[in-house]
């Protein structure tokens, strides 16, 4: 078995790691978004694995608790949770990310609830004042973990977990960094495997298999048979079926700006410093998702200076249906890059996916169009 | 009482004359209709108040001070304190939302691809709109909050970077304040202190002048007998008959809101107040014959006008609670300056709206169920704004735990408050009839 198809196991909602984890009588903490550290519950020996929603087809509770209004990531997880599809989690952890998952987190805490939740107050402003009080949010939820839990969080266990973690940002940036070739080694598709392993088997093996990956892949040829380089931008996926669409149609993913995707392993926490204020250092001060009030310019660098660097031929930007800040975020976006005369293709989807035959006439007609320039 | 003649009436179209400004003239527009809809009406404290606000812009634009954007949920004081001439954002929106001239904005916004109905809040979404077609008022600085929603923050950061306006944001709070909520964090309070101290300098940089300690100690003092006064009113509410109309919360809120930190909201606040007491000494109710009490916990349906009045008149149902009409900040301690950040913050904290939503659900479902047993509410009403995302997904959960812990009937139902052709008039009203004559009644 390659390291890919072992990467490709990881995606189910319950994969072979987190049995395993939970054969040896150890805890399994969800979290909701990449601004939760979770090198935290990682240092408190409790695995902690991304949520998704993978595998829904009707949201009947989520709709009725959340509206069918609601950004239908919301609504899957509701309802999954209320079909006691995340039972081998011991709790949850969320923030406010956005509007929505912040009152996800209330609607499960009263209608499917868990036996541990927590939640972090994470600031929307970067600043001296804001990075102390996320500081301050990480000691209480290294209080609770450790009371809860029963465990002892010490610096060493911490100043560990951030190497570890650190230790994936590099090898994924390695790993990204081969996709400025002409025939770069790898997919978008395969990326998105090796991104949702990340999320949801313990760090450790994962890294291990990431330093075989990138052995194994050293030898490959590239991918000479797209037709176009294209970055994915957008709201949270997950999903590496969405990805392949596109890459079937021509459109190799080389970049992206994704939260499950470059913004979140691209900046390190300093291994110098103590290491909470260190991770709400980092933490607030990543490479933004549109949460962050007056970030967008650093945002919009962020994606330009990628598109240049990879060579882009076009933009695909992907946002979730009813996702107010997504939306804001495009709208900005779309007027930079019809300035600098960048093709791009704006795509609305669902969290599970949908209407592909739509999709893949758009993107199709989108690479044609790439094509003859 | 004073009313508006044709003297009074002339004296203030006169006062309004002139250029306002590239993207004011719409202030313009909206001043003299307000003008036009007053006229002959009773010149109340609130009336008088509601000129200056317009009248305070266009001296602002005249004299070439400074002007700052705000949203509706926060408080002008230091604004004030500082002789920077605030500008609620959102009296553009709900201003021109009865006459529908938002709606050609709205209609902008989707040609140009920014948001839809159920996705982005129109309180905001024609400002981009309306600055698209170069009608907006383009403000010197510009201020918001992260909560209560997303649709605001990402709407305000979209008119920054269209506008290059100086903009400073503060982060509002998860946590309580108070330390008998079980969501109690200590350093809420601070946290919310140092923001606005910072504010207040980036404030001075922006303005090159200092905040004046005379100054600010008047307008605390003001603030604080407003807040006496918005909480004697509230207190009165809780009389049967309700002893004011409808809408008479919220123009409560609209007077700390615009003219927080003033003289003028004192006299406004006072107003009501004592209308409200001279009500009730009289056994008079805000209404003919009341036989309903709503509660109502988010914002008017801002297109329809006439909705309330219609509640009262077919239903002799008087709305008592609003969410935006609830004034909360209580009137506090300002022996100190310190003392006085600290009123400055829980007024931040505990704005409408923002006390509510800014952090779990239970601060919304426990104001309500508070706001039914003290109010002595017959029903509840939810009507949820699509793309409030941050409320409306409260609605279902806070309706079964008021159901359950008060027996109150509760009625919920999606509308957007800025766009009459997302529900009408008729569909709400048609929702509403029934669900009084039904179960209500």
């Amino acid at each position: 078995m390659s390291v890919m198809e072992k990467f490709a196991k990881a995606i189910p909602l319950v994969n072979p790691w987190i049995k395993n984890w939970k054969n040896e009588g150890k805890k399994v903490l969800g979290y909701f978004c990449t601004y939760i550290p979770d090198e935290i519950i990682f240092a408190a020996d409790i695995l902690p694995v991304r949520i998704r929603a993978m595998g829904v087809v009707d949201t009947p509770m989520g709709d009725a608790y959340l509206t069918d209004t609601s950004c239908s990531f919301t609504r899957c997880c509701l309802e999954l949770a209320n079909r006691k599809q995340y039972e081998f989690l011991d709790g949850i952890v969320s923030c406010n990310s956005c509007d929505q998952i912040r009152r996800l987190y209330d609607n499960l805490r009263y209608k499917a609830p868990f036996s541990f939740h927590h939640f972090l107050s994470t600031p929307g402003v970067v600043n001296e004042i804001t990075t102390n009080w996320f500081k301050n949010e990480l000691i209480k939820f290294k209080e609770v973990l450790e009371n809860n839990f029963g465990v002892n969080i010490t610096d060493d266990k911490l100043r560990s977990a951030i190497k570890i973690y650190n230790e994936t940002r590099t090898l994924l940036k390695e790993l990204f960094m081969l996709r400025k070739h002409e025939a770069p080694p790898i997919t978008g598709t395969e990326i998105m495997n090796v991104l949702t392993a990340a999320v949801s088997i313990p760090r450790e093996q994962f890294n291990e298999l990431l330093i075989q990956e990138l052995k194994e892949i050293s030898s490959r040829e590239g991918v000479i048979s797209h037709k176009a380089r294209i970055m994915l931008v957008g709201s949270m996926l997950d999903d590496p079926e969405y990805v392949k669409i596109i890459e079937d149609l021509g459109g190799l993913i080389v970049a992206d700006a994704l939260c499950l995707g470059t913004r979140f392993f691209w900046d390190l926490v300093d291994e110098s410093s103590d290491p909470l204020e260190a991770l709400a250092e980092r933490y607030l001060s990543r490479v933004s998702c549109p949460r962050m009030t007056g970030e967008q310019p650093t945002r919009m660098k962020y994606t330009l200076d990628l598109i240049n660097e990879f060579d882009i031929n076009g933009v695909i930007i992907q946002r979730m249906k009813f996702c107010p800040l997504w939306w804001g975020e495009i709208f900005m976006l779309r007027r930079k890059l019809k300035e600098l005369n960048i093709p791009f293709l704006e795509l609305e989807r669902e969290y599970v996916l949908s209407g592909t035959g739509a999709m893949k006439t758009r993107v199709q007609t989108f690479i044609e169009i790439l094509e003859a320039r | 009482m004073i009313k508006l003649d044709e003297e009074l009436y002339n004296k203030y179209v006169k006062l309004g004359r002139g250029n306002w400004g590239r993207g004011y003239n719409l202030l313009k527009t909206m001043y003299l209709g307000y003008l036009q809809l007053i006229k002959d009406e009773e010149f109340t404290p609130v009336v008088e108040l509601s000129i200056n606000v317009f009248l305070e812009i266009f001296k602002a634009r005249r004299n070439e001070t400074p002007i700052i954007m705000y949203p509706f949920n926060f408080g002008p004081e230091i604004f004030h304190a500082m002789d920077i001439t605030p500008l609620m954002q959102e009296m553009f929106s709900v201003g021109l939302a009865p006459s529908h001239l938002n709606e050609i904005y709205l209609d902008f916004t989707n040609k140009v691809g920014y948001g839809d109905n159920p996705t982005l809040c129109n309180a905001q979404r024609p400002l981009i709109g309306a600055y698209m077609q170069d009608s907006a008022p383009i403000p010197d600085l510009l201020f918001f909050l992260s909560t209560p929603c997303n649709p605001l923050s990402i709407s305000y950061q979209v008119f920054q970077q269209l506008t290059g306006v100086p903009s400073f944001n503060i982060d509002i709070p998860y946590w309580a304040y108070n330390e008998v909520s079980e969501f109690y964090d200590e350093k809420t309070m601070r946290y919310i202190i140092d923001q606005l101290k910072s504010l207040i300098s980036w404030l001075e940089k922006q303005t090159k002048q200092k905040l004046n300690p005379d100054k600010f100690q008047q307008t605390m003092l003001w603030l604080n007998e407003a807040r006496e006064y918005a909480l004697e009113f509230n207190e009165l509410l809780k009389t049967v008959p309700c002893p004011a109309d409808s809408v008479a919360g919220y123009t409560n809120t609209i007077c700390m809101a615009t003219r927080g930190g003033t003289y003028d909201a004192v006299k406004g606040t006072k107003f009501l107040r004592d209308t409200a007491a001279e009500n009730v000494k009289n056994g008079i109710g805000g209404i003919p014959d009341e036989k309903i009490r709503i509660a109502w916990p988010y914002t008017h349906v801002f297109f329809d006008y006439g909705l309330f009045p219609w509640l009262e008149r077919e239903f002799n149902a008087v709305t008592i609670l609003d969410l935006i009409g609830f004034y909360q900040p209580l009137p506090q301690d300002i022996s100190t300056n310190e003392k006085c950040f600290e009123s400055l913050a829980k007024g931040t904290l505990d704005f409408p709206m923002i006390g509510t939503c800014r952090g779990p659900i239970e601060y919304y479902i426990d104001f309500v169920i508070n706001y039914v047993k003290d109010y002595k509410v017959d029903c509840v009403i939810f009507p949820m704004q699509f793309a409030c995302k941050h409320a409306y997904l409260m609605t279902r959960v806070t309706s079964e735990a008021v159901r359950e812990e008060t027996g109150v009937p509760t009625l919920i139902f999606g509308v957007d408050p800025y766009d009459s052709r997302e529900v009408t008039s008729d569909a709400i009203r048609g929702k509403i009839s029934e669900f009084l004559t039904q179960i209500v009644l």
